[in-house]
């Protein structure tokens, strides 16, 4: 159960970062090679490839080379993790968690 | 603890640098409650809140603080005084089965002592929405603008409290 509550944090925390998101959003329309992707985001591929190994190893997208070519695929099995009704749910539980620790620590005395 | 799905449930850890009984007090008390059960600008009433296992918890809520409507009718299943509620929406607060939106769910909050004040933990085990989740990935397009900022938000309240 914490491996599962881990890696859903790395997926909250991949999209996160607004690149990263641009990056998703592009391949939910179709699949695109790394030097696609890191043109359109005005990146040099070094950095880039940083976004990409990040996205990757929390499963939100696949990359497979032919030739020199990587081409990114999304996995939009993962990404319904975090794009459906449980996403909502979590995102519900986290506010009231949010809130009700700021409600008993707000009206604690200063110590 | 019973098996978790990672499909169905989710499960929240926080230490709440509060003592715990004022933890629980702020979860079993009607006026304490109202005060962080919705989110603002929503206002919060407490209908029923009989902390014991079977009994009632109805809250209602309102965009202005005068017509309230319906939010949560559902009742407690477990509760260990200071150490665990749990609730269900799956029976209303008479106990009649019900069909709720989105889904239905039971809720297992618990409390432990933390040298830093309180070990809150909220599992939330849901019933099988599948069918529904299929639904919205179909509308995948439209769904993922809108959960954007939603997301944004949730994961930057994440990364304040690692640094915080």
């Amino acid at each position: 159960m914490a491996k599962y509550s881990a890696s859903l944090d790395e997926v909250f925390a991949a999209l996160a970062d607004p690149t990263r998101r641009e990056v998703v959003g592009r391949l939910g329309r179709a699949p695109a090679s790394v030097g696609e992707l890191a043109r359109s985001a005005s990146m040099t591929l070094p950095s880039f490839m940083k976004h990409v190994h990040t996205l990757e190893r929390c499963g939100l997208i696949r990359t497979a080379k032919s030739g020199r070519v990587r081409t990114c695929t999304l996995n939009r099995k993962r990404l319904g993790v975090v794009d459906g009704w449980l996403a909502e749910q979590r995102a519900v539980w986290e506010g009231r968690t949010d809130r009700l620790a700021a409600f008993v620590t707000d009206d604690q005395e200063p110590t | 603890m019973l098996d978790l799905d990672p499909d169905l449930d989710l499960q929240i850890d926080r230490v709440i640098r509060a003592p715990r009984a004022r933890v629980w007090k702020a979860w079993t008390d009607p006026l304490d409650l109202a005060r962080w059960w919705l989110p603002a600008p929503m206002h919060c009433r407490v209908e029923k809140l009989d902390v014991v296992s079977g009994g009632a918890f109805v809250t209602s809520m309102s965009e202005d603080g005068h017509d309230f409507g319906p939010h949560l009718d559902a009742c407690f299943v477990v509760v260990d005084p200071r150490e665990r509620i749990v609730f269900t929406n799956a029976l209303d607060s008479r106990w009649r089965p019900t069909n709720p939106a989105p889904v239905a769910m039971t809720a297992e909050i618990t409390f432990a002592d933390h040298p830093e004040g309180t070990d809150y933990r909220a599992v939330v085990r849901h019933a099988d929405a599948r069918s529904r989740a299929q639904h919205e990935q179909l509308g995948f397009a439209d769904g993922w603008g809108t959960v954007t900022a939603q997301l944004a938000a949730v994961a930057e309240a994440d990364d304040r409290e690692d640094h915080g």
